[in-house]
């Protein structure tokens, strides 16, 4: 660790007002754009490429980690508030977000999405700083045998994610496993149930579906609601909003969430073709694995939106590290990052840390200071992005309809996506209505493309022959961990059944 | 008689509008199409030569991003716009791909082409060890071995169906020997990745591409599949002057709809042709590391006819397709 080094860079990134300014810009910009379901921190960063053509390299990279870091807290504004996860990496925080939103600590929740995203980003970005090399090594040895068995793992987490019953849980994952094939297949170029439609032959957009199965399905059952006069109208939320961040009981209760949700979306992030999305979904898991009180997850409490939010702010501080040291983007943001790197005619790769070390220093020291700014335009926004649950229901939910089918159209700009968000939309609304969970459907279709060609993969390079597998010991180790990730949730599954069987039949009596 | 003045009259309204409208083109803005995402390799260039173009044609053009299926939905876009010079767009390597995979009904023959802009040619590159471990220093070495191990030598070349993925069957068409090509659906730099870990023993991807790991000394490259050396790397040698006459390349041109008026064309072409130097365009490229190899119309129709054999060829090599009996 070269001290000086580190020092004089982020004097000079914290020194500099155009690379500050830039930073904050970006940040406003991508909590702004990851709020909007549809709109994604990577298009945010791929519009603003041009942007930074005349600009040096330091500002630039300000600029687009800004939008990175900004776009991962406001996913989570949108599905905190209206159910409908601005970016992937925010679905799993409406688990506990939403019913805190409807709780009436909308406020809160936010707050504590704010504050997690922060200390999850730092986490990531000193984890960046002083592991690197020892990160990217690890990441060196993940070949397609233990990105098969890491996504096996993530997937092991679907009970945890499923609620109620474990057979609507595991349906519903079958269900998102079958959605990955539509398409052409990855390994042999041949047509999977594309029917002759044009627009099924590169497979099912994925956010599309995210915004149907969430946003458009939430705007039905409302209006639902208030047909049936369940609803009435003029509910408004009452919560007062005394404080931007969050108190000090809340903070020392979700510490130990944030912690490993840090560490957990950091080293997940580092792992290329793995990224926010899975990272979510396994610190969740794990966070309601080791919790005290499992049945507690999911009926809208602080600490899993502290699991969630903290690691996918982790994650951008761990994509950046196969970034520099390897070459290879961790997810889609960084793979424009990338881009954005050669045009400067820096080339990130082995030599990054030979030849480029001070500007390694300086992305470190800026992509701190993208925290930062994501922070103080969190703490500026937070009243005002509360407010939007006190609208009048009549009046947010065709706004719902109309940015969430924007949203759709806007990712590929074609009309055949709007289609499939609404048809989404009746097929979220109908398995709610039948308690059929909706996130292992979302897990699914995030990790069946990633299960089916590392395993494909993996067969053709040794001919066939699965049992190779037993020469990877990366591999069985993850294995190992999501059998006993199975079995921790079902036992705590049965557990939080008694309970509940318990609590009913006092309630009888 | 008046029945013969007010025909007379039309023809010559009609006369005139045509000229006015020809003489006067291009009069409002153009739309130009790309089936590629913003922010990618093919968007840069082609906002760059958009920019180059507007100051020839006087107009603005707008770059619209058609995204999806795999580049079908764009280059389909283009095929089927109004063919009046007031849409075109970037036609990529993929193209030819399409036909042949069942993507698309589409070939370059329903474009009128305009101009070729750059290339990037495939290269062969190896893990260093394992071509040190097999005595593999060059081309040669590497076909020997490849003859004396059939089927044996794993390549990565990006995802399935991709230019890289298709170069591999185009190097066994062009060598006569047999490789397996795996598919890495994340792309060129995962299968650089792997490469480097000898998960396989080379890849089949752009100097570029590769070009971190060849200077950190996991990978060499053992030629690349171009006429000239790539600026990039001087010291790589082409496969041509080691006595292979291999080239392989993807491509990035300009197209109109088919069935646009002549002096729309050729007011096109010249705009082109005259962009194409423009010093801006020329800086711009350098500065993303992409070759211009520009060839005009007739020269671009040639090469994508040419194209429109060769990758279906080296499709069936790689097993994408079957053989046509």
């Amino acid at each position: 660790m070269d001290w000086s080094l580190l020092f004089s860079s982020y004097g000079d990134v914290f020194g500099s007002l155009q690379v500050i300014l830039m930073t904050f810009i970006g940040a406003a910009g991508g909590v702004l754009l990851g709020a909007i379901p549809g709109m994604t921190a990577t298009m945010g960063v791929a519009l603003l490429i041009p942007f930074s053509f005349g600009m040096d390299l330091i500002p630039s990279v300000g600029l687009l980690l800004g939008i990175y870091c900004g776009g991962m807290y406001g996913g989570s504004i949108s599905a905190i508030l209206i159910h409908a996860p601005g970016t992937p990496a925010a679905a799993a925080t409406l688990l506990d977000g939403y019913p805190m939103a409807k709780k009436g600590e909308a406020g809160k929740a936010l707050s504590v999405a704010m504050f997690s995203s922060f200390c999850g980003g730092v986490i990531g970005a000193l984890i960046m700083t002083f592991l690197s090399p020892m990160v990217a090594k690890v990441a060196m040895k993940f070949t397609s045998a233990e990105m098969l068995m890491l996504a096996v793992f993530g997937l092991s987490v679907i009970i945890s994610i499923s609620g109620k019953s474990i057979a609507k849980g595991l349906i519903s994952a079958f269900f998102g496993m079958l959605l990955c094939t539509v398409g052409v297949d990855p390994t042999y170029s041949r047509q999977r149930f594309t029917f002759g439609v044009k627009s099924l032959k590169g497979g099912l957009s994925f956010i599309p579906v995210l915004i149907g199965l969430f946003a458009i399905a939430e705007v039905i059952a409302g209006v639902e609601r208030i047909i049936a006069g369940r609803e009435s109208a003029q509910e408004k939320s009452t919560e007062k909003i005394t404080r931007v961040l969050p108190d000090g009981k809340t903070i020392r209760k979700i510490t130990p969430n944030i912690l490993s949700g840090g560490i957990i979306g950091t080293f997940i992030g580092a792992i290329p073709g793995a990224g926010g999305d899975i990272a979510v979904f396994v610190s969740y898991a794990f966070n309601k694995g080791i919790s005290k009180h499992p049945e507690k997850w999911g009926t809208g409490i602080p600490n899993g939106v502290a699991a969630t939010e903290s690691a996918n702010n982790g994650c951008s501080g761990g994509a950046m590290i196969p970034l520099l040291s390897l070459g290879v983007p961790g997810d889609s943001v960084t793979a424009i990052l990338l881009g954005a790197f050669i045009m400067k005619g820096i080339t990130p790769g082995p030599m990054m840390y030979v030849s480029e070390l001070p500007t390694v220093y300086k992305v470190f020291a800026a992509l701190m200071l993208a925290n930062l700014c994501m922070l103080i335009v969190g703490c500026l926004g937070v009243r005002i992005f509360a407010k939007i649950v006190s609208l009048e229901k009549k009046v947010l939910y065709p706004i719902i309809l109309i940015i969430s089918l924007l949203g759709a159209f806007s990712i590929n700009k074609n009309v055949f996506d709007v289609g499939v968000c609404v048809v989404f939309g009746v097929i979220g609304w109908l398995m709610n209505k039948y308690e059929f969970p909706l996130s292992p459907i979302l897990l699914a279709l995030i990790l069946g493309p990633m299960c089916e060609q590392n395993f494909v993969r993996f067969m053709d390079l040794n001919n066939g022959n699965f049992g190779a597998i037993v020469h990877y010991p990366i591999a069985i180790g993850f294995f190992v961990v999501a059998v006993a990730v199975v079995i921790i949730s079902l036992l705590n599954q049965r557990k939080i059944n008694k309970t509940e069987k318990a609590n009913a039949s006092m309630g009888m009596e | 008689m008046k029945k013969i003045l007010s025909l007379l009259l039309c023809a010559i309204l009609v006369c005139s509008m045509a000229v006015a409208a020809s003489a006067e083109y291009p009069d409002k803005d153009i739309l130009a199409i790309n089936p590629w995402g913003a922010g990618g390799g093919t968007d840069n260039c082609l906002r760059a030569f958009c920019k180059a173009l507007e100051k020839q044609l006087g107009v603005t053009i707008t770059v619209d991003n058609q995204t999806g299926a795999g580049g079908v939905i764009g280059h389909e876009a283009i095929a089927d716009a109004e063919p009046d010079g007031y849409t075109f767009g970037t036609i990529t390597w993929e193209l030819a791909s399409y036909l042949p995979l069942d993507m698309s009904e589409y070939t370059w023959e329903d474009f009128d082409p305009l101009c070729r802009v750059n290339t990037d040619a495939a290269t062969v590159t190896v893990n260093a060890k394992w071509a040190a471990d097999n005595g593999i220093t060059d081309i040669a070495t590497f076909i020997d071995y490849c003859k004396a191990n059939p089927g044996e030598v794993m390549m990565g070349g990006s995802s399935s169906g991709s230019v890289w993925h298709v170069a591999g069957g185009y190097l066994m068409n062009a060598a006569d020997i047999d490789i397996k090509m795996i598919a890495y659906s994340d792309g060129a730099a995962a299968a650089v990745k792997a490469a480097a870990q000898q998960e396989i023993q080379g890849v089949t991807v752009s100097l570029a591409e590769a070009r971190s790991f060849i200077e950190s000394g996991d990978l060499v490259c053992l030629g690349v599949m171009d006429t000239e050396r790539n600026s990039l790397m001087p010291d790589v040698p082409t496969c041509a002057e080691q006595g292979y006459d291999i080239f392989y390349a993807t491509q990035r041109g300009m197209a109109l709809p088919k069935g646009c008026d002549e002096e729309v064309r050729e007011k096109m072409q010249a705009a082109c042709a005259a962009a194409i130097e423009d010093p801006e365009f020329v800086e711009t490229m350098a500065s993303l590391g992409q070759a211009i190899s520009y060839l005009d119309a007739e020269g671009y129709a040639e090469y994508l006819e040419q194209a429109a054999i060769d990758v279906p060829a080296a499709m069936v090599s790689v097993g994408l397709i079957e053989a046509e009996e």
